[in-house]
């Protein structure tokens, strides 16, 4: 019997999308928190766009200091506000959310490549990923977040994080701490992953956009000039990555730090000063931000130390409906007494077309060795579409195409839709 | 001359002040949370027009909610759109009867305004930057409104005696419409029954 072409199988991948798109009525925590849409934090989930990142920035609360007004779930209260006045002869007032503030992320996907006996063929991983988000506030200075990632291949993966919040322009982060969001690698909206999010140490120990593990982070953002734009930064220290478990058998810690300037655009931290416009859309952000990161740490394998450092920078720039993000970074290596120097970039660029279909290309650049010359560089070009069936439901088509020769078999289609709630 | 016309304005004012009389009574709306928000007017008046007010009319932006949700208005009044949140909000129509207007992005405190000229236009306010935030401006040809509250009571005052058409609109369900008369003395009671 012949088998059905990938198109077709396409087809029916998105007629049972629909049906599925006709029973979706949830809605994830921080929307129901604040009954508002997804758009209001979501350039395309889960794509932060400015306001999206002043609410992280004001350790996941309305701007201004409106959280308290602007929270339409009411939370139940764990001490009344004025037992503040009897501490230390009580426990802090606080409260708990009024439901439980877990969302949940259902990722599944079509194949076509030559993944199976190095011949092109369509196939389903459905499911592929299932995350459980949790994430709030616990009072007026206490925030969390965290992640349990289910995958198809059984892996568990999560993470989990308590900040203290002593302003905007100063928290303090325990728990899994790092710089994954040094790159938008988390957040992409298709299902490559970033080069630079990806690329590993020698002993493939270390990645970007695995974190440092476990540690401690001091963190902040504040506006710039006029209430627009302004700065980030972080600095922290944490165990690092290992193959044991996500902990630290070495006893060196991974330090790193992150700055970034924005100018122009809404304030890091939000506000509506200076933000007049004849134009209004929650995908608009005119403005340019600039951002720098090192990472210092060193990962154990088979009771190896492998010895690295990261420096990097990024640029992000919103310009009407375009959305161009470029980021680049060097890796330095040192494993079982061989130096490695590795490089790997990418540009990327988003554009509205409307504000449900974004259309997206990114070329990316990976050299493994920057002196090794046999080694193979991988120049990948990905252009894809990216359709919000709704607020939160996306429907992602991607194509890798590899631009070097001994590679160009390995090109492939991968759909991807997303529901979250 | 000038006196005498004075005086017989004022008399004639006073005398239909005399007569003017309430229209009250009950919205029963089923298959919506209540029977608030439901507007009654009376239609066109043959052979009178009103002259909009000069006062503008307000609709806030407070909470990520229009407030209120429905707003009647004689044709050619003019509207303030307040942001009363620190975050941004945009106004905006998708509907032609109020020109697609968009009124862009500004800062808590201030106001942009719009006028409504077209009577019989029912246009649904928006905001491009919280897409669940919606609200009403329902432009009538008379000053003779009101606005049911949760419990559906409403009371339109001052209505000259006259027979009239008075009708009911509501967002999601159906409207109705029906001739009554308002007498000389007393107040006239129409309540309605609206559903989808």
């Amino acid at each position: 019997m012949k088998s059905p072409s990938p198109v077709v199988l396409s087809v029916i991948l998105l007629a049972c999308l629909s049906l599925l798109v006709q029973e979706t009525q949830a809605i994830p925590s921080f929307a129901r928190k604040y009954k508002t849409s997804c758009s209001t934090c979501h350039y395309a989930f889960p794509k932060l766009n400015g306001f999206g990142k002043a609410f992280k920035n004001n350790g996941y609360r309305y701007p201004a200091d409106q959280d308290l007004e602007m929270t339409k779930e009411e939370p139940v209260s764990l001490g009344a506000d004025a037992y503040k006045k009897v501490w230390p002869n009580a426990i802090w007032p606080s409260d708990i959310p009024g439901t439980a503030p877990i969302a949940l992320n259902a990722i599944g996907r079509f194949h076509y490549d030559n993944a199976v006996n190095n011949r092109k063929s369509g196939y389903f991983e459905i499911p592929s990923v299932f995350d459980i988000f949790y994430g709030g506030t616990l009072g007026d200075k206490i925030s969390y977040f965290g992640e349990v990632e289910l995958t198809r291949t059984a892996d568990v993966e999560y993470q989990f994080a308590v900040n203290y919040d002593f302003k905007p322009g100063f928290h303090l982060k325990l728990g899994s701490v790092g710089l994954e969001d040094a790159t938008p690698d988390h957040l992409t909206l298709t299902a490559e992953d970033y080069n630079v999010g990806s690329l590993q140490n020698q002993s493939g120990t270390w990645q970007l956009t695995d974190g440092a593990g476990g540690g401690m982070e001091l963190w902040g953002a504040g506006n710039g000039p006029g209430g627009k734009g302004g700065f980030t930064y972080k600095v922290g220290i944490g165990n690092g990555q290992s193959d044991e478990n996500n902990f630290d058998l070495n006893k060196k810690k991974d330090v790193y730090g992150r700055v970034t300037y924005k100018i122009g655009g809404l304030g890091e931290i939000g506000g509506t000063t200076g933000q007049a416009s004849e134009q209004s859309a929650f995908y608009l952000d005119n403005s340019l931000r600039f951002g720098g990161f090192v990472y210092s740490g060193t990962a154990i394998s088979d009771s190896t130390n492998d010895k690295f450092s990261v420096i990097g920078g990024d640029i992000d720039w919103w310009f009407q409906r375009l959305n161009m993000t470029a980021v680049v970074m060097q890796m330095k290596s040192k494993y079982l007494s061989t130096n490695r120097t590795s490089l790997a970039w990418f540009v990327e660029g988003n554009y509205v077309i409307y504000p449900w279909l974004i259309a997206r290309t990114r070329y990316e650049y990976t050299d493994p060795d920057t002196n090794d010359n046999s080694n193979q560089v991988a120049n990948n070009i990905l252009p894809g579409i990216v359709v919000m069936l709704r607020a939160n439901v996306r429907l992602s088509m991607e194509y890798l195409k590899p631009l070097d020769k001994s590679r160009k078999a390995d090109d492939r289609v991968t759909i991807q839709f997303n529901l979250a709630f | 001359m000038k006196l005498l016309m004075t005086i017989t304005i004022t008399a004639l004012i006073s005398i239909n002040m005399a007569y003017a009389g309430d229209i009250v009574g009950t919205v029963k709306a089923t298959g919506t949370k209540d029977s608030g928000n439901a507007i009654i007017f009376l239609e066109k008046v043959e052979g009178k027009t009103f002259a909009p007010p000069t006062d503008h009319a307000v609709m806030n932006q407070k909470n990520l909610t229009f407030i209120p949700h429905v707003l009647p208005i004689l044709a050619g009044t003019t509207v303030d759109f307040q942001n009363n949140d620190d975050v941004l909000h945009n106004v905006f129509t998708p509907d032609k009867c109020a020109d697609n207007f968009n009124l862009g992005t500004w800062p808590k405190g201030q106001i942009r305004s719009f006028t409504f000229k077209n009577a019989g236009c029912r246009p649904v306010m928006l905001c491009k930057v919280h897409p669940e935030m919606q609200g009403f401006v329902v432009v009538l040809e008379t000053p003779y409104f009101a606005v049911s509250n949760k419990d559906g009571s409403y009371a339109i005052k001052n209505v000259p005696p006259g027979t009239y058409t008075i009708s009911i609109w509501h967002e999601k369900l159906k409207g109705a419409s029906a001739k009554i008369t308002v007498p000389g003395t007393g107040n006239l009671t129409q309540d309605f029954e609206i559903k989808k």
